[in-house]
């Protein structure tokens, strides 16, 4: 019995819904035909969409940029990282609101306010996540435990992740399982390695210096270290377009209106895929009963970013920053290394000091989680860029149509994958040198081009009623401030793009 | 029902969290032994953190069985291991003493150490949640006929059971209404 996935009940329609149906009208698009809004599960239940946030956002960022600022300008410096975070956690609500309240991915939602921007996204998706470099350091980090080149493992993973998601029957349920588990597994981990290694005054000078607002060194402000900054802003939480690609897993879970949409199937049984809706859906706001429905499902995601996203994303970078702290400790070469910004020597001289620290444990168990958070990120990036890809394709490129979603899902799992062999084997891993300036500049580009896009479709799409207050908008407001601001005084002020 | 049975049907429900003690001891003494070390140092720091987890873990579950804590609820949990936590790395730490110096002693400044931990154990309250919830939903349903603390606890989540088996009628019915309307 599966009693933890987020479902809920599709309520009965009339049989008449589809000719004598109320509307509703949003932006320049098909409008949204009124349907029942499910009931909301009790937000009891620990596992939801935001497995796959996290999956996504506890990644490098957390093992790796932040302890490295730490280690160079302090455990003050912090205070970014908690912005950057609860700022992410602001974003995931409403991010939420959309897809909830409409079954809508946010994709569909920037084409109907102007679809230019929505092919920004697909474009810019495409030219990020199509470059393999994302698995190097998971596997660089099996090859420390087991010695197989990290290319190796990296290919076989490739493959071995478009076979199981091609022979699966409906992979959303599937993939939250397995990283509910690896995640658990994660948290547990790092949990026991932290209170091992590290002392209370690492964790103390690490919290504290999440509160030292403002605090901002001028070491910091010159064309080294200021884009590393800005990337280690942009990569607090998810990073890119991966709070976009978070409103599709909200549909394919049912979340909200969501529920009226088919879920997305593996290749082997993409033919019993259902059809899909030409655009979502939208609830009669005017009624109490669903506006109370509304409230549980608001209820619901908001435990989901507290406890979920927040907090672990909290907990991993905080035990990483104090993993660091022990390690730099114990031997001062790692404080060097890790400030040279050279990661793969970086972690080993990381896992070096562990084992020389406790026992060689500790520097295996340290690998094992670098590989088990690259694990984690590989599963969810192919899954949610081929969703979201899929997403874009099927409603808005002339003739996709005539192939269902789950088998466009499976064109773009299949792409990236051979594409990703391709360039493991012959190519540089993380795109060409002549880019990668270009990419990182895409990459936070799109974080501020999505708060606006959020501030648009959830105030101009969205009924009155169900619209984001004010605070709320100055927040998201902020978000593109924070990300476009810090993006362009880099570009303008250093001449060059995030680090 | 006898005491022994009793006994026995609360030990049978808490093996999902059995396992994540068990789990935790099994990583830390299978890379002491991966990495080449002697293998009596590796069961020692296994069992050195595994019982102790296993043991509180296991407290959890039988708090849950009897109905005294919610499933699925973090602050309950959290505040088990605020205190869990601390105490079973306190036990790891003076089991690795004896096995490195031959005589049993607790860490410096063990209150500074407590507290450290504490602190740390709201992320394992958390993943220990986590996964017990996705272990036991896997074994809690097998035992349900002889069990009944698994039986008590699976109605607990008999609401979002009745709304799953809904769905999927419903998406059986949408099927057809879908393609009608897409």
């Amino acid at each position: 019995m599966d009693v933890t996935s987020k479902t809920s009940e599709v309520p009965e329609e009339p049989a008449a819904a589809a000719v004598t149906e109320k509307v509703w009208k949003a932006g320049r698009l098909e409008p949204m035909p009124i349907r029942k809004l499910p009931d909301a599960p009790p937000s009891m239940h620990i596992l939801g969409p935001t497995v796959f946030l996290v999956a996504l956002g506890v990644g490098i960022g957390e093992s790796y940029m932040w302890p490295r600022l730490v280690l160079v300008f302090g455990p003050d410096i912090r205070w970014l990282f908690m912005i950057g975070v609860t700022l992410q956690a602001f974003i995931l609500l409403e991010m939420a609101r959309y897809a909830m309240a409409t079954g809508e991915s946010i994709f569909f939602g920037a084409a109907r306010i102007f679809k230019p921007l929505m092919w920004f996204f697909y474009a810019a998706a495409i030219l990020i996540y199509m470059w393999p470099g994302h698995l190097s350091a998971g596997a660089g980090a099996f090859e420390e435990i087991t010695g197989i080149p990290w290319q190796v493992s990296a290919c076989v993973a490739l493959v071995l992740v478009g076979v199981l998601f091609s022979m699966l029957s409906v992979i959303y349920n599937f993939l939250e399982k397995l990283l509910g588990l690896l995640i658990g597994l994660l948290v547990v981990g790092t949990s026991v390695i932290a209170a091992i290694v590290g002392s209370w005054d690492d964790v103390a000078k690490t919290l504290g210096g999440m509160f030292a607002v403002g605090y901002f060194p001028h070491d910091a402000m010159n064309s080294t270290w200021f884009p590393v900054v800005v990337g280690a802003c942009a990569f607090a939480g998810p990073s890119g377009m991966q709070q976009m690609w978070y409103t599709l897993q909200l549909r394919d879970s049912g979340a909200g209106m969501g529920a009226h949409i088919p879920k997305i199937r593996g290749l082997r049984t993409a033919g019993e895929a259902e059809s899909m809706p030409s655009r979502g859906f939208m609830f009669d706001t005017e009624d109490p009963a669903e506006m109370a429905k509304w409230k549980g499902w608001r209820k619901w995601v908001t435990f989901d970013a507290i406890l979920l996203f927040w907090g672990i994303t909290m907990l991993v970078t905080i035990s990483f920053t104090v993993l660091a702290m022990a390690a730099a400790r114990e031997n001062p070469n790692v404080a060097e290394l890790i400030q040279g910004g050279d990661r793969e020597a970086a972690l080993k001289a990381m896992s070096d000091a562990f084992a020389a620290a406790g026992s060689p444990i500790l520097g295996t168990l340290f690998f094992a989680f670098i590989a088990l958070i690259g694990l984690n990120a590989t599963l969810g990036l192919f899954d949610s860029f081929s969703r979201g890809q899929a997403d874009m394709t099927y409603y808005f490129v002339p003739g996709a149509k005539r192939f269902s979603m789950s088998r466009l899902y499976a064109g773009f799992l299949w792409g990236v994958i051979l594409f990703g062999i391709l360039i493991l084997l012959f190519g540089p891993a993380d795109g060409p040198a002549g880019i990668l300036d270009t990419l990182a500049f895409l990459s936070t580009f799109a974080m501020g081009a999505y708060c606006i896009v959020l501030l648009l479709t959830n105030n101009m799409l969205l009924p009155k009623k169900i619209r984001p207050g004010p605070v709320r908008n100055v927040i998201i407001g902020f978000g593109a401030v924070f990300y476009l601001g810090m993006l362009f005084y880099c570009l303008f002020r250093f001449g060059v793009a995030v680090g | 029902m006898t005491q022994t049975a009793d006994v026995k049907q609360l030990a049978e429900f808490s093996v999902p969290a059995l396992s994540v003690g068990a789990a935790a001891g099994l990583i830390a003494g299978g890379l002491a032994a991966f990495v080449g070390q002697p293998a009596g140092w590796a069961v020692v720091t296994g069992l050195g953190l595994g019982v102790p987890l296993m043991l509180f873990g296991a407290g959890y579950a039988v708090l849950l069985a009897l109905g005294k804590v919610p499933a699925g609820v973090f602050a309950p949990a959290a505040v088990y291991w605020v205190i869990g936590f601390p105490l079973s790395l306190f036990v790891h730490a003076i089991v690795t003493e004896w096995a490195v110096t031959g005589t049993p002693g607790v860490p410096p400044d063990p209150w500074k150490f407590l507290a450290f931990r504490a602190l740390i154990s709201m992320g394992f309250a958390i993943g220990f949640l986590w996964m017990h919830e996705q272990l036991g939903r896997h074994w809690w349903p097998r035992i349900l006929d002889r069990n009944q603390y698994a039986r008590r606890v699976v109605e607990q989540y008999v609401h979002l059971a009745a709304a799953l088996e809904a769905r999927k009628a419903a998406t059986g019915r949408g099927r057809v209404r879908n393609k009608r309307t897409a």
